[in-house]
């Protein structure tokens, strides 16, 4: 990873996946994330599952966090947590966030999306929440 | 100053040492400063002088109703004559499931239907592309052919309410061809109903994202639509210059409003440079003015929005007909709603709503309070409706023009709003205009910078949401979130198929292969685009043969 400074940062792919183009939220966190010293690596818009799982892969993160405003979510996070698995990427930590209704996030998070941040969550939670995950992966 | 302000001067200075001051030393106030979204201070207080030291003079900042510079209404009657037209943004599912709501939805008295399209018809995608997965139905009905728009509208005639719209940001002329084609199957003239498009391309590339070709490209596409209707439908509204996305994303209501409007200069550009004159293309026009965090501030916008088009239209664009300046517009009422403790939605949207209709509005659209979590529910709908219409016949709030016309604080406000407009508009300009603001990234930055610091306000508790950071309620409950039919997917692939193996094949290519010619020519797209959705060719089809003619949108992402 970033070889230089000699320590290892958590590493973030921020998506928007599907074709929802509102992508202020994405891009607030991941401001966020990048103000809290995480390495962030952002999509962009109109991402497929497929390209989010290859991305994640390729830029050896430890979470994928999955911005959804357009109501397609339990399309996606389903789709993604597959093809994780189905690559041997499951340890790499899915979280999202956007328009979320309360009953889609338990079953969400049955199926292994670690957490879920409808609109009104703070971005403290985030970023707490992620280098949690950071320091538990340690150096992999 | 005049003498009598100069004496009024005197005892705000002595009401400020003697009785105010001693006051808030004994009862401090909650915040050293309090301050609006768009960053204007708000005074403890506001008296003649603040309008003095402004330099507001009546006649040439208000003036009157109907007439230049129409800072208090289009028209000399406003809702006492035709309140607001009540609108609702909806669709979802199959053409079917949004057909069974528009009926209860013009049941309920709503005067105006604006169509939700989800997002693959908005991005030019056919259900059966790959892109489309997980997206068809969702935020909006799915159309992939004139023959879903007939299904959403079967008995529903356009004729019957007063203004069907739709949004059609990168497909403005695909969408005008789909109301004129279905205004035909009903056996209507597009005189006999009146049809407005969103159509506004250039804020998908500063903010909501449904861009599918190059910017200039975009631009001369969608000003084909205006051109269209100035020549064969001048009652219709082909293009609303949008600030709600931009303000949304983060702009904040002043610089939304001055992006906005500088849109709508390189529109007007465009369609000048076709031999219209201006006064043939700007009546056609409309705004979606915006504004979500100050009651005050909504109206002052509204004011000073209409004040500035005005001058932009007499001043620097010459026009002459009155119709040119008098600024009509459009609002949605939305943007505090919760999950949490949803019911209180109904409120804030009620109070949004109250401020556009105050600010003189006439076309006005209210959230559902359900709609920070899912589409909205027919209950939820109903309530939406209600609200416009309470706020329209209750209460006295339609008794008078301008109700809060020479309040010292709303018109400080506006003064300060318009100043405000004025100054960010010259900054596009002095940037080379929009597409240059934007290609440089400067419009985004104001967004994104915009968008942080709501974040911030919020999470230091500077930014209040009742139930959410203040009076916090631990209740998360589920509502019963509305459902999109399950199968809304399955039924619309199978119809793509049906209607892809039964429609005339060749009329179908024979149309597309029109759509590519007049493409390639710079002609105007409308007529051969018509035809096209005249022999069925669908949304995906006829914008395959414009991505091949005009490339895609190729953008960098950045944070």
């Amino acid at each position: 990873m970033d070889g230089q400074s000699g320590e290892t940062r958590i590493r973030v792919l921020v998506a928007k996946v599907g074709l929802d183009g509102h992508e202020v939220g994405a891009k607030v966190v991941a401001r966020a994330l990048a103000d809290a010293g995480i390495e962030v690596i952002y999509t962009g818009l109109r991402q497929t599952p497929e390209m989010v799982v290859e991305a994640a892969i390729q830029e050896d993160v430890n979470v994928i966090g999955i911005s959804i405003l357009s109501g397609a979510h339990m399309t996606f996070f389903p789709e993604i947590l597959r093809l994780l698995g189905e690559r041997g990427a499951e340890n790499i930590a899915v979280i999202g966030g956007g328009v979320i209704p309360v009953e889609d996030i338990v079953v969400l998070k049955e199926m292994g999306v670690r957490e879920l941040y409808p609109s009104g969550s703070s971005l403290k939670e985030i970023v707490e929440f992620v280098q949690a995950i950071g320091k538990h992966d340690g150096h992999r | 100053m005049s003498e009598s302000d100069k004496k009024l001067a005197a005892s705000r200075e002595r009401w400020e040492r003697e009785v105010r001051k001693k006051y808030i030393e004994a009862k401090p106030e909650r915040r050293p400063r309090f301050a609006t979204d768009v960053d204007i201070e708000v005074k403890p207080l506001y008296t003649p002088l603040d309008l003095a030291e402004r330099g507001f003079d009546y006649e040439k900042d208000l003036g009157f109703p109907g007439e230049f510079p129409f800072t208090r209404g289009i028209n000399p009657s406003m809702n006492r004559g035709e309140p607001f037209n009540v609108r609702i943004y909806s669709g979802f599912g199959n053409a079917e499931d949004s057909n069974d709501r528009y009926r209860k939805i013009l049941a309920w008295g709503a005067d105006e239907i604006q169509v939700a399209s989800d997002l693959p018809s908005q991005i030019g995608y056919d259900s059966d592309h790959i892109m489309s997965k997980g997206e068809i139905g969702r935020v909006g009905v799915a159309i992939d052919s004139l023959q879903d728009l007939e299904i959403l509208f079967a008995g529903v005639p356009l004729n019957g309410f007063k203004r069907v719209s739709m949004l059609g940001n990168s497909i403005g002329p695909i969408m005008l061809a789909m109301f004129i084609a279905l205004g035909e199957k009903q056996g209507l003239k597009p005189g006999e109903y009146f049809v407005d498009l969103q159509n506004d391309p250039i804020k998908e590339y500063i903010a909501r994202g449904t861009y599918i070709f190059p910017m200039d490209k975009a631009i001369r596409f969608a000003c084909d639509a205006v051109e269209y209707c100035a020549r064969k439908a001048p009652h219709w509204h082909p293009m609303t210059l949008c600030v709600n996305h931009m303000n949304a994303a983060g702009a904040g209501s002043t610089k939304g409003t001055a992006f906005a409007m500088s849109n709508g200069l390189v529109y007007i550009d465009d369609l000048l440079r076709r031999g219209l004159p201006i006064d043939r293309i700007a009546p056609l026009l409309d705004m979606f003015l915006d504004e979500r965090e100050d009651f005050f501030v909504t109206i002052g916008n509204c004011r000073a929005a209409r004040k500035v088009w005005a001058g932009l239209m007499r001043n620097r664009l010459g026009a002459q007909d009155p119709r040119s300046m008098a600024l009509r517009f459009t609002s949605y009422s939305h943007g505090g709603e919760t999950l949490k403790e949803p019911m209180n939605n109904i409120v804030r949207i009620a109070f949004a709503a109250l401020g556009y209709a105050l600010g003189g509005v006439q076309y006005l659209y209210n959230a559902s309070y359900d709609e920070a979590m899912a589409t909205p529910n027919d209950q939820a709908c109903k309530v939406a409706i209600r609200t416009l219409q309470i706020i329209a016949h209750e209460l006295g709030f339609s008794r008078t023009v301008d109700p809060m016309g020479g309040s010292y604080y709303l018109e400080s406000l506006t003064k300060e709003i318009e100043q405000g407009i004025l100054a960010e508009m010259a900054k596009v300009e002095e940037l080379g205009g929009s597409l240059m603001a934007i290609e440089k990234g400067y419009c985004q930055g104001v967004i994104t910078r915009g968008a942080v610091k709501r974040q911030r306000e919020f999470e230091a508790g500077e930014r209040v949401s009742v139930g959410v950071n203040l009076f916090k309620s631990d209740e998360n409950l589920p509502l019963g979130a509305f459902r999109v039919n399950p199968r809304v997917e399955e039924r619309q692939l199978a119809r793509l198929k049906t209607l892809k193996a039964e429609r005339d094949g060749e009329r179908v290519s024979e149309t597309l292969a029109g759509v590519r010619k007049a493409a390639l020519k710079g002609q105007n797209m409308v007529e051969p685009v018509l035809d096209a959705v005249r022999a069925y060719a669908t949304v995906g089809e006829i914008c395959n043969v414009l991505r091949e003619i005009y490339g895609e949108y190729q953008v960098v992402p950045q944070f």
